[in-house]
């Protein structure tokens, strides 16, 4: 044993480990303390918005709005029943790597321009990486009551902290995006021609 | 005049012998050839970066909402902005250029072998740390490229499982692209990566220092010359010859390549045709050829095998020796790199 030895005695070894220790907490818990300062705060609060009255929202037409965190959302009513099943919202972000994908008229396709992803008008994917790997745009839950249909989306943004840094956290509503006169890249309206309210192609 | 030596010597006590001892290390002659010089060569161009980066944080402001527009300041109306921005961007690019070509040097003349294995993973971390700096800096710009580049990036680190999450939301300060990011970065790419370049640097010329530089002769070398020569002053002139011509190369790209300041960052549209920087095609087109998971790991295996490549050496000599396998191995490697990084360039998407 330590005590044993010429060099390390038994006070020594004992010393040192309580030296090692008292390095190892102290530093370990500034480690950990600032480790959690890194991490960031999950906030990030979802709520339910409202999107439409029902019955103004008709069969085989699709809509294109902005949520209040920036996110992209196509929706399109494919049925008449009257309840939620009849309704599908997609995000616009890609499950691959994230970036924005594009409705693409011509080909009725959504359409990413990072790694070459497509997605049928359902978000199933039909090319490239997110195909191989079985993904697919993803779905917002939404919900009907009285009559009014709502979606649920996160209410903090980039965009809004890019405007206001001192911001009001407070939800604010469902935009719809009005559609460009032009054909250019980006978010050309999904499922829509020329109108805000146009028959599913 | 004798005073003042005295006064100096007392209060820093080393001789002459001592310095020469310090500075003189033999350098094998190998080293006049300029290709040789590529280790120093990165070495140089990173005190340009640190020099011009601290130039350009005068004016930078770290934030989502001031980041572009001061680098449209720095670029359009500061005095000479356009000089120190263009002086940083095409010295990173030459900086990354010289690391590749150095490791390429160094894996091509077998010089990380015994004993030199650990000086040559200190090396990966380096163009670990390096690559990184490459990305946190142009996610600073807050263009296009930036925003959807870091995005990219950390959905690429989402991919890794167990600790993907982790690496992502610390990379990003939250779950997606955010208004901390960008001073994230900011504080990456200033202080902690130039801090850990500083630290593998010490390490790196350290080892080298201690096991001396590889030894190479050139069949055109003639017998009974010396087979080294001076570090000081001899090759000290060889390395400011080298920065002198790289100062005046990277005036020259500055001014006939000027940086631009491209579209601002819109969170709500991809681009229809985005690429990264250009050391980072090989991986672009890779994440184009197989799916997330899949593509990730494979670069993950790949990097991994580069860490532990003079192990694997090691393993391939003892079991096929002097077949030269590694130099054949490192063409197919390089070709791969090439052809994919040509491939990412040629075509839009």
């Amino acid at each position: 044993m330590a005590s044993d030895s010429p060099g390390v005695s038994r006070r020594n070894a004992i010393a040192g480990l309580s030296m090692a220790g008292g390095l190892a907490a102290s530093y370990g818990a500034f480690g950990a303390i600032t480790a959690r300062f890194l991490y960031p705060a999950t906030d990030s609060p979802r709520s339910w918005l409202f999107v439409a009255d029902v019955r103004g929202f008709d069969s085989g037409t699709s809509r294109t709005y902005r949520s209040p965190a920036g996110e992209t959302i196509a929706i399109a009513r494919t049925g008449e029943t009257g309840d939620v099943s009849d309704f599908l919202a997609l995000s616009s972000v890609c499950p691959h790597l994230g970036c924005q994908v594009h409705w693409e008229p011509q080909n009725k396709r959504f359409f990413c321009p990072c790694h070459n992803g497509a997605f049928d008008a359902t978000g199933r994917a039909t090319e490239g990486p997110p195909k191989d790997a079985g993904q697919s745009l993803s779905p917002y839950p939404l919900k009907i009551e009285k009559g009014l249909l709502y979606i649920e989306v996160s209410t903090t943004s980039l965009v809004q902290a890019n405007d206001n840094p001192h911001r009001d956290r407070s939800p604010v509503g469902l935009e719809e995006i009005p559609l460009p006169d032009h054909r250019g890249p980006g978010h050309d309206p999904c499922l829509a021609p020329r109108s805000s309210q146009a028959r599913i192609a | 005049m004798g005073s003042i030596a005295n006064w100096v010597t007392e209060r820093v006590p080393i001789s002459g012998d001592q310095l020469r001892e310090l500075t003189n290390e033999p350098v094998p002659n190998h080293l006049k050839r300029w290709w040789f010089c590529l280790g120093g060569t990165p070495a140089y161009l990173f005190v340009v970066q640190i020099v011009t980066g601290i130039a350009l944080a005068f004016y930078y402001e770290p934030s989502t909402s001031k980041a572009y527009e001061s680098v449209r300041y720095i670029t359009e109306d500061a005095a000479f902005g356009w000089y120190l921005r263009g002086l940083h961007k095409w010295g990173a690019t030459l900086m990354i250029a010289a690391v590749i070509l150095h490791q390429m040097r160094v894996y091509f003349t077998a010089a990380y072998r015994k004993p030199r294995e650990l000086n040559w993973i200190v090396g990966m971390f380096l163009l670990v740390c390096v690559l990184s700096t490459g990305f946190t800096g142009y996610s600073l710009v807050y263009e296009q490229l930036s925003y959807w580049g870091a995005t990219v990036g950390a959905n690429i680190a989402d991919s890794v499982p167990v600790v993907g999450p982790l690496i992502k939301t610390m990379m990003l300060a939250g779950e997606s692209y955010n208004e901390h990011t960008v001073p994230r970065f900011f504080v990456l790419h200033a202080a902690v990566l130039p801090a850990l370049i500083v630290l593998l640097l010490a390490i790196h010329i350290t080892l080298i220092r201690l096991q001396g530089v590889t030894e190479f002769k050139s069949e055109d070398e003639e017998e009974g010359k010396p087979q080294h020569f001076n570090f000081f002053p001899d090759h000290l002139y060889t390395e400011l010859i080298v920065g002198l011509v790289l100062m005046i190369l990277l005036s020259v790209l500055a001014t006939c390549l000027p940086v631009h300041v491209g579209p601002k960052a819109d969170p709500l549209v991809t681009p229809e045709v985005i690429k990264p920087e250009w050391f980072f095609y090989t991986a672009f087109r890779w994440l184009k050829l197989f799916s997330g998971t899949a593509a990730v790991l494979s670069m993950g295996f790949v990097v991994f095998l580069m860490f532990c490549w003079p192990f694997v050496d090691a393993w391939i000599e003892r079991k096929w020796p002097r077949k030269n396998l590694y130099a054949w191995i490192g063409i197919v490697a390089v070709l791969a790199i090439l052809g994919l990084t040509v491939w990412e360039a040629a075509v839009a998407h």
